[in-house]
């Protein structure tokens, strides 16, 4: 399990990471969300060793990392890096030999990485030749070359179309399974419902929620969706019924107790038909909103 | 997975080393340079060994006897083949282009050179030399004189203190010769450093590089690879360029100094060149942009091309002076070898100060770069760098 304990972090006096604490955990996908400017590129070149933090330490398995340089996990910068005018193998094979391969493995993993993304015939292409997703392919190769044990993703999703975005949850979703600690940052907050595990929000530098997907959403369901045979008007009236959304005969409505939920059911029956009275599951995009709101 | 215990600064070394031999630029113009000192070497060779012939037919027997003394004063790449004809036969000789001129006297102090369509200017300078000498021998003989009595142009002798004339020249051009190459080397493998941290720097590729190794193996592994390929290029070009001097024809002279004060230039060299690597790191760690480069660079270029002015210009007290300065010494303390006045203790003072300089520069562009690097956004300034928190 990857730790962060407390980690604090300026740039000319302005406060940036506020007492950082969460954990990215073996075997499960770590979605990592947050405003623009919020801390999380700082946060992720934290872990990396890329910076350093005013105080507090980073763990892997109970041990603090304390050396500058992570060479057994994959990295993946927000702003793409990777030599634009090289041809893609010649990269790979390098960045693989800094990551301690043999120039040979470097080179098999390369081209199995690549022919898994179905760029094996472009190995010998300059990076700048392909198109933006297979680029982002590339720099996805180049974090998995050495097998990491720990993979921190900056924004991977971004500039992808649907079928790269499934390619590349599907490769996150294979290296969380082999028991690696994965953490990455998003912006499409529509991706986390299917894919993350676990959530972490920051907010201002803050950490505002840091919990598994399930405890979330369990925690953002007090709310029942409601569709009746007719005007659903009367639940405003109603005690302990707050009314969230209504529209015609559909309401969003939350109980004070759940007595109330089945007096307000019994009642509805008794007005006519109920199509549908069931506990509304958020969508983790919803939460997100309701946290940082 | 097999893994390997090669050092990361010797896998970027070997990488600058690749990309530099497999970029055509760099081959095709190191292969011209190449071409340019064995073809100077060839051309200056082939110019001083060439001889120039000339038929010249006197037409009378004084204009015989001017010919014969200029065949005779005559250096030794020109020679002048001597006939007698009779005027007619001489004219239709050269109208013909079996002679290139004729020469007959016209009064008693005036004679007259005939070419058919060109006087060749080297016949002149000679043939003039030759009328002046025997017109004057006639002249001191009927006035009872002899010609071997007159003061000759070798009443005024040339001496130095120290060194000599043509060792004097000899170090001109060597000066040229090692300014230049310091110069050349120093923009075309220095740059690239630079160039070469701002690229990182701009794609960010310097993110997964400096999570996988020390930012110091990096930096240490671009400027050795430049300076084994600037190294490598400075000993072919000298090698061929000795190599080329040797297989002339013509005695070059000094030859065996010049081979000598080339080891010592080559050893100044690498001390000036890894200061300078320093410094270029350290201006590329400061640029966000390859343009950025082009203003930060020009005090480096200010320092390069006072090299290459000192190299060739400096003497006496000033270029002793420039012979101890970083960088500058690279090319003065060579010069001044060449002349073979300077004890052995100075060239390794001066280098020692060198590779003094040249420690706290890499240790110096390495807190920048340290610094510098991961800055996004405008060039920053000294200052501002070592500011910077990591």
């Amino acid at each position: 399990m990857l730790e962060l304990h407390q980690i604090s972090r300026s740039f000319s006096g302005t406060k940036v990471l506020d007492e950082v604490s969460f954990a990215v955990p073996r075997g499960a996908l770590t979605g990592f969300v947050g405003a623009n400017g919020a801390g999380k590129t700082t946060t992720m070149r934290i872990i990396m060793g890329l910076l350093s933090a005013n105080s507090g330490h980073v763990s892997l398995d109970g041990k603090t990392l304390s050396t500058p340089t992570r060479p057994s996990f994959g990295y993946m910068p927000e702003e793409r890096g990777l030599y634009p005018k090289q041809p893609i193998i010649d990269q790979l094979i390098y960045l693989g030999q800094l990551h301690s391969l043999s120039r040979a493995t470097a080179r098999e993993r390369a081209m199995e990485l690549l022919s898994r993304f179905g760029l094996e015939h472009r190995a010998k292409s300059k990076l700048e030749s392909l198109s933006l997703g297979n680029q982002q392919r590339v720099q996805v190769a180049a974090a998995l070359l050495h097998e990491p044990d720990v993979l921190v993703l900056d924004e991977p999703f971004s500039g992808l179309d649907p079928l790269a975005v499934d390619a590349m949850s599907s490769i996150l979703a294979d290296y969380a399974a082999r028991g690696v600690p994965v953490l990455f940052s998003s912006h499409q907050l529509d991706l986390l419902d299917t894919l993350v595990d676990h959530l972490v929000i920051i907010q201002d530098g803050k950490i505002r929620a840091n919990a598994s997907a399930q405890d979330l959403r369990a925690a953002h369901t007090s709310r029942y969706q409601l569709s009746l045979g007719a005007d659903a008007g009367w639940l405003r009236t109603e005690p302990g019924v707050e009314v969230i959304d209504l529209s015609g005969s559909n309401a969003l409505v939350s109980f004070a107790t759940v007595a109330d939920s089945q007096r307000v059911l019994a009642h509805a029956l008794s007005r006519g038909n109920v199509t549908e009275f069931a506990v509304h599951r958020p969508a983790l995009a919803d939460i997100y909103r309701e946290i940082i709101a | 997975m097999s893994t390997q215990t090669t050092p990361p600064w010797l896998i970027v070394t070997l990488r600058e080393v690749e990309t530099k031999l497999r970029d055509k630029a760099f081959i095709i113009s190191t292969l011209v340079t190449l071409l340019l000192i064995i073809g100077s070497i060839a051309v200056t060779g082939f110019l001083a060994t060439r001889t120039t012939h000339f038929t010249v037919a006197a037409t009378d027997q004084v204009s015989l006897t001017v010919l014969n003394q200029a065949a005779s004063d005559a250096e030794e790449q020109l020679k002048i083949n001597v006939e007698q004809l009779p005027a007619e036969a001489a004219a239709a000789q050269l109208d013909a282009g079996q002679i290139d001129a004729t020469l007959s006297q016209n009064s008693a102090n005036k004679f007259m050179l005939t070419g058919s369509d060109e006087v060749p200017v080297k016949l002149q300078g000679e043939l003039r030399e030759a009328t002046e000498k025997v017109l004057t021998a006639q002249l001191l003989t009927s006035a009872g004189l002899n010609a071997d009595q007159l003061p000759g142009d070798d009443a005024l002798e040339v001496a130095q203190m120290h060194g000599d004339a043509e060792r004097s020249s000899m170090i001109q051009a060597m000066a040229f010769l090692f300014s230049f190459l310091f110069y050349m080397s120093a923009i075309i493998f220095g740059m690239p450093i630079a160039n070469s941290v701002i690229e990182e720097k701009q794609n960010r590729v310097v993110e997964i590089l400096a999570s996988a190794i020390n930012l110091r193996q990096l930096l240490a592994g671009k400027i050795l690879g430049n300076v084994i390929l600037a190294l490598a290029q400075l000993l072919l070009f000298l090698a061929v360029g000795l190599l080329a001097a040797y297989l002339s024809p013509v005695q070059i002279p000094f030859l065996g100094v010049v081979s000598q004060v080339a080891g010592w230039f080559v050893v100044f060299f690498l001390g000036g060149f890894l200061v300078l690597a320093g410094i270029w790191a350290t201006l590329g760690a400061l640029a966000s942009r390859t343009e950025d480069l082009q203003q930060s660079s020009g005090p480096v270029v200010g320092v390069l091309m006072a090299v290459l002015f000192i190299g060739i210009y400096a003497k006496g007290g000033f270029l002793v002076i420039a012979s101890y300065v970083p960088i500058v010494s690279s090319v003065a303390m060579p010069i001044r070898l060449l002349g073979g006045e300077v004890s052995l203790v100075e060239p390794i003072t001066s280098l020692a100060i060198t590779l003094a300089t040249c420690w706290f520069t890499i240790l110096f562009a390495e807190r920048i770069y340290r610094r510098a690097v991961m800055h996004t956004g405008g060039a920053l300034t000294l200052r501002k760098a070592l500011k910077l928190e990591l």
